[in-house]
């Protein structure tokens, strides 16, 4: 009898319903259209054949940025690990004082692009340059991307976990590496991935910092022969590299479930007590923040005030914040309604399919700005003149770099919303596409936003799509700082840093915000 | 709950459209804005790919326009980026006219034949050492290779009197360069070019083992005064720039002068050409023709940039030493090979 | 045999137990506790029961190590572990912990679960484990399972595996079976109850279910405000509440106005043999519904059937006694009256008496 309900209950959140055709092609278009730069690559280092290919892969040049970048991302991946859930643990668990403070603070450096920190370190003294250096500067950078999962999953963590292996006899520290650190697992690894494929596709930084990686490699060999053979050939490596990345953390993430087990409401936890280890802990804090978002701050505010070079030519950097909230905006609003069809599917329809076109978002978004931009120029040169050099191919590259971050966030949204309500609408008399306008749509709203913050932050500091891609006589804000600093002209660069950060600041806020009603909800 | 929730919906609904409108809005202005400066004038508007320092093809393009009328649209990028990206566009290229640091990307679109031939009265303003043989295009400005040194770490009885020198053993770790830039591959260009194939790829594998790549020639320039590294092989430009300006970054160091038809000597043409393919040919004519002129080679002399000017005997800024007492190699820049040496520093694994 | 038994009970009267004296806490401006005693003899299970919000649960965290108390010393085994003296930390104090989730760790499997506690080289020997499985009444085969994919009964007895596993002095339970369905409760509860009573550990149970408190516990502590009001062996506690709050909170109450005279309560039902000794004068007589007997014969209190809420094993039967007063009698299932029937009462037993306020 039982059974006999519940079979009859199963089709309808399942996945036996078909497919809507229209939403079907619409996210077989998208996949499609995501997966063209990891085609491309393939493609081309296919059709270079064998010969050629060893030739110019197996250079001394290729095993020292093979080293170089693998050292880069472990040492990278790392020390965000490290400084990231040490943050998060000390501001999450611990009775550290001015937790408000530090809850803002930690996410901040996310308003602050790479380049424009390790510009700001270089500027000052050049023994940031080199690979120390270039591990120190990405790990002030990206550590927020382990520190706000890592965050939530610890402020969602029940801490009966806790305290029932304190009397199981563990003190805190072997209590943090027995059951928290094991719970914190896939946050942990999905925000390291995050910092690896970040590092993978980093360019500004380590051009500024001396640290030749695939990426910057890649860029020199762009400038020497635009879309020439040995710039492809190094790409596809890149593409491996990320790629291995992906395969290597699901593996990690491994089988055990860490969501609670059961029902009901979790309880705050009771703050470890720091006490003798107070100022150590608000000292190191202080440190993070200071590094990560005091030193470029500071440089950036000394380079505008006795900056040789600074100059404010107030028409030009209004015209080109313009333009970068202009892309940003487009870029957002593009990548969250192409995202709506894959996501929608993923949640209502499961199933291989629908799992096939969401994934293949993901590996096209993890794949550097750089790669992702070659093969759209050499795509549109040769099969599509024109949107060749318009804001379109630009814009649709940002799409194609920025999915993911729209995915995961809709996808989070979509699954809150029960089917029912699909159903109530339905019998209510409206259609489909009414249905989603008028029912989904709405309640997703908050996701769709956080989606379009993360995706508006990417593309207002992308530079090397955007150095490619841009229309003729068109700059951003991370170009035209890039232009000046690279010509060492800080100070004409400064205003365009200060622009970017500016403008990305909201968006930042609206994250951390986001990640708090989250951890709120859990 | 219930009540909540479809509120929440109306609301939702409102906040949408709103968002929505304002996006479009938002996006629409800056398209609008960035098409706005583009248009609206009778004269039409010509496209430049400017592989020249941003700044000096500014000033350049608005003395331009403000003789003719004629808007320019720019896009930078570097010698080689551009010279492939116009072979990879072919016919379709919306470039009208290229403008270069260094020679040897001009002469890989003149051997490619994509390059229109000048008219007679543009070549007749530049001397026949500083243009290409094929009269396809002319140089526009010329700078000359130096070695910048510290002399606290270096002093001047230790310097090299050949370029060729920096390959041997003492010189390790001990020389800076910018191998990912047009400059220092015009340099080694010129290498092959004064001493053989053999030499040369001799000389390009030392200088994998002695030097230190950066980024370039300022950050070069920046190492030396910093006392970071002894030496570098820059362009004399950015050294009296820098002198001119406030001799912040350069306090520290001197100019070594190769001469002697050394290959470190080598002065290094900036090229303009015009495509055959361009949409608008008698402006984009008009364009070299007025950036060889005396007016044109004026705003060269007259600018903070410090190269040499090349065309219609304009003399170069008192401060610089003069272009005729550098005695560089005689080297005919339209010979200069761009895709061997860049094939040759990958070899070498400096690319 | 029987000189092991004894040894125990010395031993017992030795170490005492669990010990809490004059234990006080509050947040804030908040008294959560005030001046709390209980007292756990070794091997002994009480149950402090309380409806939520009157500081059982604090109590509980305060004997595990969790919270430190603002006054009062709390002793385990004859060692203080909290006091004037200083605070032990949880991991110190060897205490088995039962939340009502159960709480097993996610990423790790039944085995490692139960193992979790153990010293680094017990926990790869197979043994303590299957000799834990056994002993909460799952087979070895559940070992290897990871806790998602157990149902949330034999969580339950998982955790609780777990927390007897490294042998604690005294365990606590938080609530364990309230996250249950009611069939599952009373599995979980039977099979926990045969588990301690082989571990024979020295237990504390919090639990707002009275039922609960009852069929498990050796003695029963009610908390009420920050106090403990009454502590006693269930049946003493049933049967002799102190109050009528206690008395309502155990079970169902009849209360009716009289009059004490001589060991006697005079009210609606006629004169009530009374308990325990109280002051004569007006007072409040205090019974359970299963005393009444609607078969009270011809000596019987007459009373009129209002209405019958039929169980199966028994029946709730509402009752008017002339115009005023009303009772309720839970009689057995099979002998019920009809609604709107004549019957005759009887009370059996002695009942409680509240003087005073009344």
């Amino acid at each position: 009898m039982s059974t006999g309900v519940a079979a009859a209950i199963r089709p309808r959140v399942g996945s036996r319903r078909a497919y809507p055709p229209v939403r079907l092609a619409a996210a077989v278009v998208v996949a499609a259209l995501t997966l063209i730069p990891l085609g491309y690559v393939l493609v081309f280092v296919i059709a270079e054949g064998p010969a050629q290919a060893a030739e110019l892969l197996l250079r001394p040049r290729v095993g020292e940025l093979l080293r170089n970048t693998s050292a880069l991302v472990a040492a990278g991946c790392a020390a965000s690990a490290v400084v990231g859930t040490g943050a998060a643990w000390l501001v999450e668990r611990t009775s550290l004082p001015g937790r408000p403070v530090w809850t803002a603070l930690m996410a901040a450096p996310l308003a602050v692009p790479a380049f424009v920190n390790s510009y700001g370190w270089v500027s000052v003294t050049a023994a940031v340059e080199g690979f120390a250096g270039a591990v120190l500067i990405t790990t002030l950078s990206y550590y927020p991307l382990v520190y706000l999962p890592v965050t939530a999953v610890l402020r969602g963590m029940d801490p009966a976990f806790e305290e029932l292996s304190r009397t199981l006899g563990n003190g805190p520290w072997r209590t943090f590496f027995r059951v928290v650190l094991p719970q914190l697992r896939p946050a942990l690894l999905g925000g390291v991935l995050l910092v690896g494929l970040h590092l993978l596709a980093e360019f500004g930084a380590l051009q500024a910092l001396r640290f030749p990686t695939f990426t910057t490699a890649i860029y020199d060999q762009f400038e020497s022969t635009f879309n020439g053979a040995a710039a492809t050939m190094l790409a596809g490596v890149l593409v491996l590299g990320c790629l291995l990345l992906l395969v290597g953390e699901l593996r990690l993430a491994g089988r055990a479930r860490v969501s609670r087990v059961g029902g009901g409401a979790a309880r705050t936890a009771v703050p470890h007590r720091l006490g003798a280890l107070t100022p150590f802990a608000l000292l190191a804090m202080a440190a993070l923040a200071g590094l990560a978002l005091g030193v470029p701050l500071v440089i950036l505010g000394r380079w505008l005030v006795v900056g040789s070079s600074t100059a404010f030519p107030i028409g030009q950097i209004t015209e080109i914040t313009l333009t970068s909230i202009g892309f940003g905006l487009a870029g957002a609003a593009l990548t969250c309604v192409l995202a709506v069809p894959g996501a929608w599917l993923s949640v209502r329809h499961r199933g291989w399919v629908s799992r096939v076109l969401e994934r293949s978002t993901y590996i096209a978004g993890s794949l550097p700005g750089i790669v992702v931009a070659l093969a759209f120029v050499t795509l549109a040169v040769g099969y599509l003149p024109v949107v060749y050099q318009t804001s379109i191919l630009l814009v649709a590259a940002y799409a194609v770099l920025f999915m993911p971050r729209a995915m995961v966030s809709l996808r989070a949204a979509l699954a809150q919303v029960p089917p029912e309500l699909d159903d109530s609408a339905r019998a209510l008399g409206a259609r489909p596409s009414g249905v989603l306008w008028r029912v989904t749509l709405p309640l997703v709203l908050r996701g769709l936003g956080t989606g379009a913050a993360l995706v508006f932050l990417a593309v207002v500091t992308e530079l090397t799509a955007t150095l490619l891609l841009a229309p003729t006589g068109t700059a951003t804000l991370a170009t035209e700082f890039w232009s000046n600093s690279s010509s060492l002209a800080y100070g004409a660069a400064a205003p365009y840093a200060l622009m970017m950060i500016v403008i990305s600041a909201p968006a930042a806020w609206l994250l951390t915000r986001e990640s708090r009603r989250e951890m709120g909800r859990a | 709950m219930w009540r909540s929730r479809l509120g929440a919906v109306r609301t939702g609904r409102t906040r949408i459209r709103t968002i929505v409108a304002s996006v479009a809005a938002i996006t629409l202005a800056a398209t609008l804005g960035a098409c706005g400066s583009a248009s609206g004038s009778s004269e039409p508007t010509i496209t430049l790919y400017n592989a020249q320092h941003k700044e000096l093809g500014r000033e350049w393009v608005d003395g331009f326009t403000k003789e003719t009328g004629i808007k320019v649209e720019v896009r930078d990028g570097k010698d080689f980026e551009l010279a492939n990206q116009i072979l990879a566009e072919g016919d379709a290229s919306p470039a009208d006219v290229f403008l270069t640091e260094n020679s040897p990307a001009m002469s890989l679109l003149s051997s490619k034949g994509v390059l229109a031939p000048l008219d007679a009265a543009t070549i007749a303003q530049v001397p026949a050492r500083y243009r290409s043989g094929a009269e396809d295009w002319v140089g526009i400005a010329a700078r000359s290779t130096v070695l910048v040194y510290n002399p606290s770490l270096l002093p001047a009885d230790q310097l090299p009197n050949s370029i060729m020198e920096l390959s041997q053993p003492q010189w390790k770790d001990r020389i800076g360069i910018a191998a990912g830039g047009a400059d220092f591959q015009a340099i080694v260009s010129a290498v092959y070019a004064v001493n053989g194939d053999a030499a040369a790829g001799e000389w390009l594998a030392g200088l994998k083992q002695n030097a230190r790549v950066y980024q370039g020639n300022i950050p070069i320039m920046n190492a030396v005064n910093a006392g970071e590294i002894p030496a570098g092989v820059i362009y004399h430009y950015y050294w009296y720039r820098d002198r001119a300006e406030s001799g912040q970054d350069s306090k520290n160091t001197e100019l070594k002068y190769f001469g002697d038809k050394d290959a470190g000597a080598f002065v290094s043409v900036s090229g303009g050409g015009v495509l055959r393919s361009a949409k608008h040919p008698a402006e984009a004519q008009r364009f070299i023709a007025y950036l060889t002129s005396k007016s044109g080679q004026q705003v060269l002399a007259e600018s903070y940039a410090l190269e040499y000017p090349v065309g219609s005997d304009v003399p170069a800024n008192k401060a610089l030493k003069p272009l005729s007492e550098l005695d560089p190699p005689a080297i005919d820049p339209n010979t200069l090979n761009g895709s061997k040496v860049i094939s040759e520093m990958q070899r070498v694994g400096l690319l | 045999m029987t000189q092991t038994s004894e040894r125990t009970q010395q031993q017992a009267v030795a170490t005492d137990g669990l010990r809490v004296t004059g234990v006080r806490k509050s947040y804030g401006p908040v008294p959560v506790l005030r001046d709390v005693d209980l007292a756990v003899p070794a091997g002994a299970l009480t149950a402090v029961v309380g409806r939520s919000g009157c500081g059982k649960t604090t109590l509980l965290r305060l004997i595990a190590g969790f919270d430190r108390p603002d006054a009062g010393t709390v002793t385990i085994d004859g060692r203080p572990v909290a006091g004037p003296a200083g605070v032990l930390s949880p991991e110190a104090r060897r205490i088995g912990y039962v939340t009502q989730e159960g709480n097993l760790f996610p990423h790790l499997t039944v085995a490692a679960n139960i193992a979790f506690g153990l010293p680094r080289r017990a926990r790869r020997a197979r043994g303590r484990v299957l000799e834990l499985l056994e002993l909460i009444g799952l087979d070895a085969g559940h070992a290897k399972r990871y806790p998602h994919e157990l149902s949330g009964g034999q969580q339950q007895r998982v955790a609780l595996a777990r927390a007897l596993a490294p042998e604690p002095g005294i365990l606590l339970l938080d609530e364990p079976f309230s996250s249950l369905d009611v069939e599952l409760r009373e599995s979980t509860r039977r099979a926990v109850a045969d588990a301690l009573a082989a571990a024979g550990t020295t237990t504390v149970l919090v639990t707002h279910d009275q039922t609960e408190a009852l069929s498990l516990a050796t003695r029963v502590a009610v908390m009420r405000d920050g106090r403990i009001v009454q502590e006693a062996s269930p049946a003493e506690l049933y049967r002799h509440p102190v109050d009528r709050g206690v008395a309502a909170f155990v079970g169902d109450v009849v209360v009716l106005p009289a009059t004490v005279c001589g060991g006697v309560a005079q009210c609606a039902l006629g004169g009530l043999p009374v308990a325990a000794p109280a002051a004569e004068g007006p007072a409040t007589v205090l019974l359970r519904p299963e005393q009444i007997a609607l078969d009270g014969g011809d000596d019987g209190v007459p009373a009129h059937v209002v209405d019958v809420e039929y169980y199966g094993h028994d029946a709730v039967v509402r009752l008017t006694l002339g115009a005023a007063c009303q009772v309720t009698a839970r009689c057995p299932g099979y002998a019920l009256p009809a609604v709107g029937a004549q019957v005759r009462l009887a009370v059996r037993g002695e009942v409680g008496v509240e003087t005073g306020l009344g």
